[in-house]
Protein backbone atom coordinates (compact mmCIF):
# COMPACT_ATOMS: atom_id res chain seq x y z
CA UNK A 1 0.00 0.00 0.00
CA UNK A 2 1.81 3.12 -1.11
CA UNK A 3 -0.98 5.46 -2.16
CA UNK A 4 -0.81 8.46 0.16
CA UNK A 5 -4.61 8.77 0.43
CA UNK A 6 -4.87 5.10 1.32
CA UNK A 7 -2.19 5.47 3.97
CA UNK A 8 -3.94 8.51 5.42
CA UNK A 9 -7.16 6.53 5.57
CA UNK A 10 -5.34 3.67 7.30
CA UNK A 11 -3.89 6.08 9.88
CA UNK A 12 -7.42 7.32 10.64
CA UNK A 13 -8.67 3.76 11.04
CA UNK A 14 -5.85 2.92 13.42
CA UNK A 15 -6.51 6.05 15.46
CA UNK A 16 -10.15 5.09 15.76
CA UNK A 17 -9.10 1.65 16.98
CA UNK A 18 -6.86 3.32 19.58
CA UNK A 19 -9.70 5.52 20.84
CA UNK A 20 -12.11 2.60 21.09
CA UNK A 21 -9.71 0.33 22.98
CA UNK A 22 -8.42 2.98 25.38
CA UNK A 23 -11.82 4.53 26.10
CA UNK A 24 -13.20 1.11 26.90
CA UNK A 25 -10.29 0.50 29.27
CA UNK A 26 -10.43 4.04 30.66
CA UNK A 27 -6.67 4.37 30.27
CA UNK A 28 -3.84 4.39 27.73
CA UNK A 29 -1.56 6.85 26.00
CA UNK A 30 -3.81 8.15 23.27
CA UNK A 31 -2.02 11.43 22.65
CA UNK A 32 1.41 9.74 22.47
CA UNK A 33 -0.06 7.32 19.93
CA UNK A 34 -1.59 10.06 17.81
CA UNK A 35 1.59 12.06 17.44
CA UNK A 36 3.26 9.10 15.73
CA UNK A 37 0.19 7.60 14.02
CA UNK A 38 1.17 8.63 10.50
CA UNK A 39 4.82 7.71 11.08
CA UNK A 40 3.84 4.24 12.23
CA UNK A 41 1.33 3.85 9.41
CA UNK A 42 3.95 4.74 6.83
CA UNK A 43 6.43 2.27 8.31
CA UNK A 44 4.02 -0.66 8.47
CA UNK A 45 1.78 0.00 5.46
CA UNK A 46 4.04 2.02 3.18
CA UNK A 47 6.27 -0.92 2.21
CA UNK A 48 9.07 0.35 4.38
CA UNK A 49 9.29 -2.30 7.09
CA UNK A 50 9.66 -5.92 6.06
CA UNK A 51 7.71 -8.35 8.24
CA UNK A 52 5.61 -11.48 8.26
CA UNK A 53 2.60 -11.36 10.58
CA UNK A 54 2.41 -15.17 10.67
CA UNK A 55 6.11 -15.48 11.54
CA UNK A 56 7.06 -12.62 13.84
CA UNK A 57 10.62 -13.95 14.28
CA UNK A 58 11.20 -14.29 10.53
CA UNK A 59 14.94 -13.90 9.93
CA UNK A 60 14.43 -11.54 7.02
CA UNK A 61 12.38 -9.06 8.99
CA UNK A 62 13.28 -5.51 9.80
CA UNK A 63 13.24 -4.72 13.48
CA UNK A 64 10.94 -2.00 14.74
CA UNK A 65 11.93 -0.91 18.24
CA UNK A 66 9.41 1.28 20.01
CA UNK A 67 11.55 3.09 22.53
CA UNK A 68 8.66 5.36 23.50
CA UNK A 69 6.72 2.36 24.76
CA UNK A 70 3.90 4.62 25.88
CA UNK A 71 2.69 4.80 22.28
CA UNK A 72 1.94 1.10 22.30
CA UNK A 73 -1.83 1.44 21.65
CA UNK A 74 -1.09 2.45 18.07
CA UNK A 75 1.44 -0.38 17.72
CA UNK A 76 -1.02 -2.89 19.15
CA UNK A 77 -3.70 -1.61 16.76
CA UNK A 78 -1.29 -2.19 13.86
CA UNK A 79 -0.24 -5.64 15.10
CA UNK A 80 -3.91 -6.62 15.43
CA UNK A 81 -4.84 -5.11 12.08
CA UNK A 82 -2.01 -6.98 10.34
CA UNK A 83 -2.75 -10.25 12.12
CA UNK A 84 0.27 -10.52 14.44
CA UNK A 85 -2.22 -10.73 17.28
CA UNK A 86 -5.94 -11.46 17.45
CA UNK A 87 -8.13 -8.38 17.02
CA UNK A 88 -10.10 -9.49 20.06
CA UNK A 89 -7.07 -8.54 22.14
CA UNK A 90 -7.82 -4.88 21.50
CA UNK A 91 -11.19 -5.23 23.21
CA UNK A 92 -9.38 -6.71 26.17
CA UNK A 93 -6.82 -3.87 26.36
CA UNK A 94 -5.99 -3.50 30.06
CA UNK A 95 -8.91 -5.75 31.00
CA UNK A 96 -8.86 -8.92 33.10
CA UNK A 97 -7.87 -11.85 30.90
CA UNK A 98 -6.27 -9.59 28.29
CA UNK A 99 -2.68 -9.80 27.14
CA UNK A 100 -1.98 -6.18 26.25
CA UNK A 101 -1.89 -3.17 28.53
CA UNK A 102 -0.72 0.38 28.94
CA UNK A 103 2.95 -0.25 28.21
CA UNK A 104 4.62 -2.46 25.64
CA UNK A 105 5.21 -6.08 26.50
CA UNK A 106 8.11 -7.91 24.86
CA UNK A 107 6.42 -11.28 24.47
CA UNK A 108 3.61 -9.97 22.26
CA UNK A 109 4.22 -11.11 18.66
CA UNK A 110 5.76 -8.24 16.73
CA UNK A 111 6.64 -6.16 19.80
CA UNK A 112 10.37 -7.13 19.84
CA UNK A 113 11.01 -5.57 23.27
CA UNK A 114 9.43 -4.69 26.56
CA UNK A 115 9.23 -0.93 26.64
CA UNK A 116 8.09 1.79 29.00
CA UNK A 117 11.25 2.89 30.79
CA UNK A 118 12.49 5.59 28.46
CA UNK A 119 15.96 5.85 27.01
CA UNK A 120 16.46 2.13 26.43
CA UNK A 121 15.26 1.41 22.91
CA UNK A 122 17.99 3.13 20.96
CA UNK A 123 20.83 1.14 22.53
CA UNK A 124 18.94 -2.09 21.90
CA UNK A 125 18.31 -1.04 18.30
CA UNK A 126 22.05 -0.36 18.03
CA UNK A 127 22.89 -3.85 19.29
CA UNK A 128 20.58 -5.43 16.75
CA UNK A 129 21.95 -3.24 13.96
CA UNK A 130 25.50 -4.10 15.00
CA UNK A 131 24.73 -7.84 14.93
CA UNK A 132 23.10 -7.54 11.50
CA UNK A 133 26.04 -5.57 10.16
CA UNK A 134 28.59 -8.03 11.56
CA UNK A 135 26.74 -10.88 9.89
CA UNK A 136 26.37 -8.87 6.64
CA UNK A 137 22.61 -9.18 6.75
CA UNK A 138 20.50 -6.70 4.81
CA UNK A 139 17.78 -6.18 7.45
CA UNK A 140 17.15 -2.69 8.78
CA UNK A 141 16.35 -1.50 12.26
CA UNK A 142 13.94 1.35 12.93
CA UNK A 143 13.73 2.93 16.35
CA UNK A 144 11.07 5.41 17.47
CA UNK A 145 11.89 7.78 20.31
CA UNK A 146 9.93 10.57 21.90
CA UNK A 147 11.43 14.03 21.94
CA UNK A 148 11.10 14.41 25.72
CA UNK A 149 12.80 11.02 25.96
CA UNK A 150 15.90 12.68 24.54
CA UNK A 151 16.55 14.04 28.04
CA UNK A 152 17.62 10.53 29.07
CA UNK A 153 21.41 10.25 29.24
CA UNK A 154 21.43 6.71 27.87
CA UNK A 155 19.97 8.01 24.59
CA UNK A 156 23.17 9.95 24.02
CA UNK A 157 25.45 7.12 25.10
CA UNK A 158 23.78 5.07 22.39
CA UNK A 159 23.69 7.91 19.86
CA UNK A 160 27.43 8.40 20.31
CA UNK A 161 27.96 4.70 19.71
CA UNK A 162 25.73 4.59 16.61
CA UNK A 163 27.36 7.64 15.07
CA UNK A 164 30.87 6.41 15.77
CA UNK A 165 30.16 2.86 14.56
CA UNK A 166 28.33 4.25 11.51
CA UNK A 167 25.36 1.96 11.91
CA UNK A 168 23.70 3.11 8.72
CA UNK A 169 21.31 0.15 8.83
CA UNK A 170 19.54 1.85 11.73
CA UNK A 171 16.99 4.62 11.28
CA UNK A 172 16.22 6.68 14.37
CA UNK A 173 12.90 8.52 14.33
CA UNK A 174 12.24 11.21 16.90
CA UNK A 175 8.59 11.98 17.43
CA UNK A 176 9.00 15.70 18.11
CA UNK A 177 5.65 16.49 19.67
CA UNK A 178 7.05 19.16 21.99
CA UNK A 179 5.33 17.69 25.03
CA UNK A 180 6.54 15.63 27.96
CA UNK A 181 4.20 14.02 30.47
CA UNK A 182 3.36 17.31 32.13
CA UNK A 183 5.27 20.09 30.42
CA UNK A 184 6.00 21.73 27.10
CA UNK A 185 9.50 20.50 26.33
CA UNK A 186 10.98 23.81 25.29
CA UNK A 187 9.48 25.66 28.24
CA UNK A 188 10.91 23.54 31.04
CA UNK A 189 13.47 21.01 29.84
CA UNK A 190 14.37 22.02 26.32
CA UNK A 191 16.32 19.92 23.87
CA UNK A 192 17.03 22.46 21.12
CA UNK A 193 18.98 22.66 18.91
CA UNK A 194 17.88 19.08 18.37
CA UNK A 195 18.90 18.73 14.71
CA UNK A 196 22.38 20.01 15.52
CA UNK A 197 22.73 17.56 18.38
CA UNK A 198 22.01 14.52 16.22
CA UNK A 199 24.21 15.88 13.47
CA UNK A 200 27.01 16.43 15.97
CA UNK A 201 26.69 12.81 17.06
CA UNK A 202 27.34 11.68 13.49
CA UNK A 203 23.87 11.34 11.99
CA UNK A 204 22.38 12.54 8.74
CA UNK A 205 19.31 14.45 9.84
CA UNK A 206 16.07 14.86 7.94
CA UNK A 207 13.55 17.18 9.54
CA UNK A 208 9.99 16.62 8.42
CA UNK A 209 6.34 17.14 9.21
CA UNK A 210 5.52 13.90 10.98
CA UNK A 211 1.84 14.02 10.09
CA UNK A 212 2.43 14.42 6.36
CA UNK A 213 2.64 10.91 4.96
CA UNK A 214 4.04 12.22 1.68
CA UNK A 215 6.94 13.81 3.53
CA UNK A 216 7.43 10.72 5.67
CA UNK A 217 7.59 8.48 2.59
CA UNK A 218 10.03 10.86 0.97
CA UNK A 219 12.26 10.85 4.05
CA UNK A 220 12.17 7.15 4.93
CA UNK A 221 10.93 5.37 1.85
CA UNK A 222 14.34 5.21 0.23
CA UNK A 223 16.49 4.14 3.20
CA UNK A 224 17.65 0.97 1.47
CA UNK A 225 19.04 3.03 -1.41
CA UNK A 226 20.93 5.59 0.67
CA UNK A 227 24.67 5.44 0.12
CA UNK A 228 25.66 7.56 3.13
CA UNK A 229 27.86 5.88 5.70
CA UNK A 230 26.15 7.86 8.39
CA UNK A 231 23.11 6.61 10.24
CA UNK A 232 19.88 8.47 9.56
CA UNK A 233 17.86 10.41 12.12
CA UNK A 234 14.41 11.65 11.25
CA UNK A 235 13.16 14.52 13.37
CA UNK A 236 9.44 14.51 12.82
CA UNK A 237 7.51 17.55 14.01
CA UNK A 238 4.21 16.36 15.37
CA UNK A 239 1.36 17.36 17.65
CA UNK A 240 0.55 15.22 20.65
CA UNK A 241 -3.05 14.08 20.34
CA UNK A 242 -3.16 15.29 16.75
CA UNK A 243 -6.55 15.20 15.07
CA UNK A 244 -8.84 15.42 18.08
CA UNK A 245 -9.17 19.05 19.11
CA UNK A 246 -9.98 18.51 22.76
CA UNK A 247 -6.97 16.32 23.50
CA UNK A 248 -4.47 18.04 21.21
CA UNK A 249 -1.38 19.61 22.68
CA UNK A 250 -2.62 19.55 26.26
CA UNK A 251 0.06 18.53 28.80
CA UNK A 252 -2.19 16.71 31.22
CA UNK A 253 -3.80 14.57 28.54
CA UNK A 254 -0.68 12.36 28.66
CA UNK A 255 -1.79 8.81 29.43
CA UNK A 256 -5.44 9.82 29.59
CA UNK A 257 -8.16 8.09 27.62
CA UNK A 258 -11.05 9.92 25.95
CA UNK A 259 -14.14 9.77 28.17
CA UNK A 260 -16.93 7.48 26.92
CA UNK A 261 -19.33 10.40 26.48
CA UNK A 262 -16.91 12.10 24.10
CA UNK A 263 -15.75 9.01 22.21
CA UNK A 264 -18.05 9.48 19.23
CA UNK A 265 -17.06 13.11 18.97
CA UNK A 266 -13.38 12.09 18.92
CA UNK A 267 -14.02 9.45 16.26
CA UNK A 268 -15.91 11.95 14.15
CA UNK A 269 -12.98 14.37 14.30
CA UNK A 270 -10.55 11.60 13.39
CA UNK A 271 -12.73 10.76 10.39
CA UNK A 272 -12.45 14.29 9.09
CA UNK A 273 -8.68 13.96 8.96
CA UNK A 274 -6.07 15.93 10.79
CA UNK A 275 -4.36 19.18 10.03
CA UNK A 276 -0.91 18.92 8.54
CA UNK B 1 50.09 -21.32 36.27
CA UNK B 2 48.97 -18.57 38.60
CA UNK B 3 46.58 -16.43 36.70
CA UNK B 4 44.12 -13.64 37.42
CA UNK B 5 40.49 -14.72 37.32
CA UNK B 6 39.71 -12.49 34.37
CA UNK B 7 42.61 -13.87 32.35
CA UNK B 8 41.54 -17.44 33.09
CA UNK B 9 38.03 -16.51 31.98
CA UNK B 10 38.98 -14.64 28.81
CA UNK B 11 41.54 -17.26 27.76
CA UNK B 12 38.81 -19.85 27.84
CA UNK B 13 36.36 -17.55 26.04
CA UNK B 14 39.03 -17.10 23.37
CA UNK B 15 39.18 -20.87 22.88
CA UNK B 16 35.39 -21.13 22.71
CA UNK B 17 35.14 -18.23 20.27
CA UNK B 18 37.28 -20.11 17.75
CA UNK B 19 34.23 -22.25 17.07
CA UNK B 20 31.49 -19.83 17.98
CA UNK B 21 31.11 -16.63 15.97
CA UNK B 22 28.18 -15.57 18.11
CA UNK B 23 30.29 -14.80 21.17
CA UNK B 24 30.61 -11.01 21.31
CA UNK B 25 32.49 -9.11 24.01
CA UNK B 26 31.05 -5.69 24.86
CA UNK B 27 33.61 -3.91 26.99
CA UNK B 28 32.84 -0.58 28.61
CA UNK B 29 36.42 0.62 28.41
CA UNK B 30 37.84 -2.24 30.44
CA UNK B 31 40.55 -4.64 29.43
CA UNK B 32 42.69 -7.55 30.50
CA UNK B 33 46.03 -8.77 29.15
CA UNK B 34 44.25 -11.84 27.83
CA UNK B 35 41.73 -9.74 25.90
CA UNK B 36 44.34 -8.34 23.55
CA UNK B 37 44.59 -11.51 21.49
CA UNK B 38 40.80 -11.76 21.35
CA UNK B 39 40.64 -8.22 19.96
CA UNK B 40 43.36 -9.05 17.48
CA UNK B 41 41.99 -12.36 16.25
CA UNK B 42 38.24 -11.72 16.49
CA UNK B 43 37.79 -8.02 15.76
CA UNK B 44 34.21 -8.56 14.61
CA UNK B 45 33.38 -10.08 17.96
CA UNK B 46 34.77 -7.33 20.13
CA UNK B 47 33.11 -3.98 20.84
CA UNK B 48 34.42 -1.25 23.08
CA UNK B 49 31.51 1.03 23.92
CA UNK B 50 33.69 3.41 25.86
CA UNK B 51 32.68 4.48 29.34
CA UNK B 52 28.95 3.94 28.93
CA UNK B 53 27.63 1.02 30.92
CA UNK B 54 23.97 1.65 30.22
CA UNK B 55 24.66 1.57 26.52
CA UNK B 56 26.86 -1.52 26.94
CA UNK B 57 24.00 -3.48 28.51
CA UNK B 58 21.46 -2.19 25.97
CA UNK B 59 23.79 -3.03 23.12
CA UNK B 60 24.30 -6.50 24.58
CA UNK B 61 20.52 -6.83 24.77
CA UNK B 62 20.15 -5.97 21.10
CA UNK B 63 22.94 -8.37 20.17
CA UNK B 64 21.20 -11.14 22.11
CA UNK B 65 17.87 -10.35 20.42
CA UNK B 66 19.64 -10.79 17.09
CA UNK B 67 21.01 -14.20 18.09
CA UNK B 68 24.39 -13.36 19.61
CA UNK B 69 25.87 -14.38 22.97
CA UNK B 70 27.11 -11.07 24.29
CA UNK B 71 29.32 -10.61 27.34
CA UNK B 72 29.20 -7.10 28.85
CA UNK B 73 32.37 -6.35 30.75
CA UNK B 74 33.61 -3.69 33.14
CA UNK B 75 34.49 -3.11 36.78
CA UNK B 76 31.74 -4.83 38.78
CA UNK B 77 30.48 -1.73 40.51
CA UNK B 78 29.84 0.05 37.21
CA UNK B 79 28.48 -2.79 35.12
CA UNK B 80 25.87 -3.67 37.73
CA UNK B 81 24.62 -0.64 39.60
CA UNK B 82 25.04 2.10 36.98
CA UNK B 83 22.97 0.07 34.58
CA UNK B 84 20.89 -1.91 37.04
CA UNK B 85 17.59 -0.90 35.47
CA UNK B 86 18.70 -1.94 32.01
CA UNK B 87 19.84 -5.32 33.37
CA UNK B 88 16.57 -5.68 35.24
CA UNK B 89 14.23 -4.98 32.34
CA UNK B 90 16.13 -6.53 29.46
CA UNK B 91 18.50 -9.46 30.05
CA UNK B 92 16.61 -10.47 33.20
CA UNK B 93 13.05 -9.38 32.42
CA UNK B 94 13.18 -10.74 28.88
CA UNK B 95 15.31 -13.76 29.88
CA UNK B 96 18.04 -13.16 27.31
CA UNK B 97 21.45 -14.86 27.04
CA UNK B 98 23.42 -11.81 28.14
CA UNK B 99 26.35 -12.30 30.50
CA UNK B 100 27.52 -9.48 32.75
CA UNK B 101 31.14 -9.90 33.79
CA UNK B 102 32.47 -7.65 36.53
CA UNK B 103 35.94 -7.53 38.00
CA UNK B 104 36.31 -6.07 41.46
CA UNK B 105 34.56 -8.18 44.10
CA UNK B 106 34.27 -6.55 47.51
CA UNK B 107 37.15 -4.25 48.36
CA UNK B 108 39.74 -5.77 46.05
CA UNK B 109 40.37 -2.34 44.53
CA UNK B 110 41.47 -1.42 48.03
CA UNK B 111 43.40 1.66 46.96
CA UNK B 112 40.47 3.15 45.05
CA UNK B 113 37.81 3.79 47.67
CA UNK B 114 34.08 3.27 47.75
CA UNK B 115 33.38 4.20 44.13
CA UNK B 116 35.14 1.02 43.06
CA UNK B 117 33.99 -1.26 45.85
CA UNK B 118 31.42 -3.90 45.15
CA UNK B 119 29.60 -4.36 48.44
CA UNK B 120 25.92 -4.51 47.54
CA UNK B 121 26.13 -6.56 44.35
CA UNK B 122 25.13 -9.93 45.78
CA UNK B 123 22.31 -8.39 47.79
CA UNK B 124 20.92 -6.55 44.80
CA UNK B 125 21.61 -8.83 41.86
CA UNK B 126 20.12 -11.90 43.48
CA UNK B 127 16.71 -10.19 43.53
CA UNK B 128 16.58 -10.24 39.72
CA UNK B 129 14.49 -12.79 37.83
CA UNK B 130 16.17 -15.49 35.73
CA UNK B 131 19.64 -14.27 36.69
CA UNK B 132 22.30 -16.76 37.72
CA UNK B 133 25.13 -15.15 39.65
CA UNK B 134 28.55 -16.75 39.90
CA UNK B 135 30.77 -15.24 42.58
CA UNK B 136 34.09 -16.75 41.58
CA UNK B 137 36.06 -18.44 44.33
CA UNK B 138 39.27 -19.00 42.38
CA UNK B 139 40.68 -18.71 38.88
CA UNK B 140 39.79 -22.27 37.95
CA UNK B 141 36.17 -21.43 38.65
CA UNK B 142 36.47 -18.30 36.53
CA UNK B 143 37.69 -20.47 33.65
CA UNK B 144 34.78 -22.89 34.13
CA UNK B 145 32.40 -19.93 34.26
CA UNK B 146 33.36 -19.22 30.65
CA UNK B 147 31.83 -22.52 29.55
CA UNK B 148 28.81 -21.81 31.71
CA UNK B 149 28.51 -18.39 30.03
CA UNK B 150 28.50 -19.80 26.55
CA UNK B 151 26.53 -23.00 27.02
CA UNK B 152 23.79 -22.14 29.53
CA UNK B 153 20.76 -20.11 28.47
CA UNK B 154 19.45 -16.96 30.14
CA UNK B 155 21.17 -14.03 31.84
CA UNK B 156 24.24 -14.47 34.01
CA UNK B 157 26.36 -12.29 36.24
CA UNK B 158 29.95 -13.40 36.82
CA UNK B 159 31.78 -11.54 39.55
CA UNK B 160 35.55 -11.86 39.81
CA UNK B 161 38.17 -10.82 42.27
CA UNK B 162 41.22 -8.88 41.23
CA UNK B 163 43.42 -10.90 43.60
CA UNK B 164 45.00 -14.02 42.21
CA UNK B 165 43.30 -16.84 44.10
CA UNK B 166 43.96 -20.38 42.96
CA UNK B 167 44.24 -23.97 44.10
CA UNK B 168 40.78 -24.34 45.63
CA UNK B 169 38.89 -25.96 42.76
CA UNK B 170 39.76 -28.39 40.02
CA UNK B 171 37.74 -30.37 37.51
CA UNK B 172 34.19 -29.66 36.43
CA UNK B 173 32.25 -27.24 38.58
CA UNK B 174 28.58 -27.92 39.21
CA UNK B 175 26.93 -24.57 38.54
CA UNK B 176 23.48 -26.04 39.05
CA UNK B 177 24.26 -27.04 42.60
CA UNK B 178 26.07 -23.80 43.35
CA UNK B 179 27.90 -24.81 46.53
CA UNK B 180 30.42 -27.30 47.78
CA UNK B 181 31.97 -28.59 50.98
CA UNK B 182 35.65 -27.77 50.99
CA UNK B 183 36.18 -29.82 54.16
CA UNK B 184 34.32 -32.70 55.73
CA UNK B 185 30.95 -31.72 57.09
CA UNK B 186 31.18 -30.43 60.65
CA UNK B 187 28.62 -29.46 63.28
CA UNK B 188 30.18 -26.01 63.05
CA UNK B 189 30.15 -24.68 59.51
CA UNK B 190 31.55 -21.52 58.05
CA UNK B 191 29.62 -20.74 54.89
CA UNK B 192 31.53 -18.29 52.76
CA UNK B 193 31.58 -16.81 49.29
CA UNK B 194 34.10 -15.25 46.92
CA UNK B 195 37.49 -14.27 48.30
CA UNK B 196 36.38 -15.00 51.87
CA UNK B 197 36.44 -18.71 51.16
CA UNK B 198 40.22 -18.49 50.80
CA UNK B 199 40.26 -16.49 54.02
CA UNK B 200 38.25 -19.18 55.81
CA UNK B 201 40.65 -21.84 54.59
CA UNK B 202 43.65 -19.84 55.78
CA UNK B 203 42.06 -19.45 59.20
CA UNK B 204 41.31 -23.16 59.42
CA UNK B 205 44.87 -24.02 58.47
CA UNK B 206 46.52 -21.63 60.87
CA UNK B 207 44.29 -21.30 63.92
CA UNK B 208 43.51 -23.81 66.61
CA UNK B 209 39.89 -24.05 65.63
CA UNK B 210 37.76 -26.87 64.34
CA UNK B 211 35.05 -26.14 61.80
CA UNK B 212 33.90 -27.07 58.32
CA UNK B 213 33.79 -24.83 55.26
CA UNK B 214 31.09 -24.64 52.66
CA UNK B 215 31.64 -22.37 49.67
CA UNK B 216 28.62 -20.82 47.99
CA UNK B 217 29.66 -19.79 44.51
CA UNK B 218 26.41 -19.53 42.61
CA UNK B 219 23.20 -17.72 43.48
CA UNK B 220 20.65 -19.14 43.66
CA UNK B 221 21.93 -22.52 44.86
CA UNK B 222 20.05 -25.77 44.54
CA UNK B 223 18.20 -25.23 47.81
CA UNK B 224 16.62 -28.69 47.97
CA UNK B 225 19.99 -30.42 48.06
CA UNK B 226 21.48 -27.76 50.34
CA UNK B 227 18.67 -28.36 52.80
CA UNK B 228 19.58 -32.04 52.96
CA UNK B 229 23.29 -31.24 53.33
CA UNK B 230 22.62 -29.06 56.36
CA UNK B 231 21.24 -32.01 58.30
CA UNK B 232 23.24 -32.32 61.51
CA UNK B 233 24.80 -28.86 61.35
CA UNK B 234 24.43 -27.06 64.68
CA UNK B 235 26.07 -23.69 64.14
CA UNK B 236 26.61 -21.55 61.08
CA UNK B 237 28.79 -18.53 60.56
CA UNK B 238 28.45 -16.82 57.20
CA UNK B 239 31.44 -14.94 55.87
CA UNK B 240 31.38 -12.45 53.01
CA UNK B 241 33.18 -9.29 51.99
CA UNK B 242 29.98 -7.49 51.21
CA UNK B 243 27.19 -5.54 52.84
CA UNK B 244 25.43 -7.37 55.64
CA UNK B 245 22.04 -6.33 54.30
CA UNK B 246 20.72 -8.90 51.88
CA UNK B 247 23.98 -10.68 51.15
CA UNK B 248 25.12 -14.26 51.66
CA UNK B 249 24.15 -14.30 55.33
CA UNK B 250 20.65 -13.11 54.56
CA UNK B 251 20.40 -15.64 51.78
CA UNK B 252 21.27 -18.53 54.14
CA UNK B 253 18.78 -17.24 56.71
CA UNK B 254 16.08 -17.06 54.04
CA UNK B 255 16.72 -20.67 53.02
CA UNK B 256 16.69 -21.88 56.63
CA UNK B 257 13.50 -19.93 57.28
CA UNK B 258 11.77 -21.24 54.16
CA UNK B 259 12.50 -24.83 55.17
CA UNK B 260 11.85 -24.15 58.87
CA UNK B 261 15.31 -25.35 59.81
CA UNK B 262 16.47 -24.06 63.18
CA UNK B 263 20.21 -23.49 63.12
CA UNK B 264 21.73 -20.39 64.75
CA UNK B 265 23.44 -18.20 62.14
CA UNK B 266 25.98 -15.51 62.89
CA UNK B 267 26.70 -13.22 59.97
CA UNK B 268 30.16 -11.80 59.42
CA UNK B 269 29.94 -9.13 56.76
CA UNK B 270 30.92 -5.52 56.19
CA UNK B 271 29.23 -3.04 58.45
CA UNK B 272 28.55 -0.40 55.81
CA UNK B 273 25.39 1.02 57.32
CA UNK B 274 27.18 4.02 58.83
CA UNK B 275 28.86 5.00 55.59
CA UNK B 276 31.83 4.26 53.38
CA UNK B 277 34.55 5.96 55.42
CA UNK B 278 36.45 2.68 55.96
CA UNK B 279 36.74 2.27 52.18
CA UNK B 280 39.36 4.99 52.43
CA UNK B 281 41.55 3.12 54.92
CA UNK B 282 44.79 2.74 53.02
CA UNK B 283 47.39 0.02 53.33
CA UNK B 284 45.57 -2.97 51.86
CA UNK B 285 42.33 -4.89 51.83
CA UNK B 286 42.69 -6.01 55.45
CA UNK B 287 42.68 -2.39 56.61
CA UNK B 288 39.33 -1.89 54.92
CA UNK B 289 37.88 -5.07 56.38
CA UNK B 290 39.07 -3.99 59.82
CA UNK B 291 37.42 -0.63 59.39
CA UNK B 292 34.11 -2.31 58.59
CA UNK B 293 34.43 -4.66 61.57
CA UNK B 294 35.61 -7.84 59.89
CA UNK B 295 39.38 -7.87 60.08
CA UNK B 296 41.11 -11.22 60.61
CA UNK B 297 41.06 -10.72 64.41
CA UNK B 298 37.35 -9.92 64.40
CA UNK B 299 36.64 -13.06 62.41
CA UNK B 300 38.76 -15.23 64.72
CA UNK B 301 36.99 -13.79 67.76
CA UNK B 302 33.54 -14.51 66.34
CA UNK B 303 34.44 -18.03 65.23
CA UNK B 304 35.98 -18.80 68.63
CA UNK B 305 32.95 -17.49 70.46
CA UNK B 306 30.15 -18.86 68.29
CA UNK B 307 31.57 -22.33 67.78
CA UNK B 308 32.44 -22.72 71.49
CA UNK B 309 28.83 -22.05 72.47
CA UNK B 310 27.42 -25.53 72.73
Amino acid sequence: MKDIKELEKKARELKEMVVRMTTKAGTGHVTSSFSCAELMTALYYGDILRYRPDDCKWEGRDYFILSKGHANPILYAILADLGFIDKKELDLFCQPGGKIGVLLRGDIPGAEITSGSLGCGLGIAAGIAQALKSDRKPNYVFCMLGDAECREGAVWESAMYIGYAQLNNLVTIIDRNYLGATHFVEEEAGIEPIDDKWEAFGFDVRHINGHDIGEIMEAVGDVRCIKSKKPLAIIADTVKGNGVSFIENIPFMHGVAVKPERMEEAIEEIGKGSKL
Amino acid sequence: MRQAMRDAYWDRIYELAKNDRDIVIVSADFGAPSLDKFRRDFPNQYINTGISEQNAVLLATGLALAGKKPIAYAITQFITLRCFEQIRIYPCGMDLPVTIVGVGAGACYWESGSTHHSFEQLSIMRTLPNLETVNCTDCHMAKEAADFTVHASGPKFIQMDREVIDGIYRGTIDFKKGYSFLTAKNENMVISTGNMTKEAMDILNHAELDFGIMDIYKFPVDTESLKAELEGVKNIITLEEGAREGGLGSYILEILSDYEIRIPVHRIALNTYDGYAASYNYGGREEIRKGYGMGRKDILRVIGKEFARQ
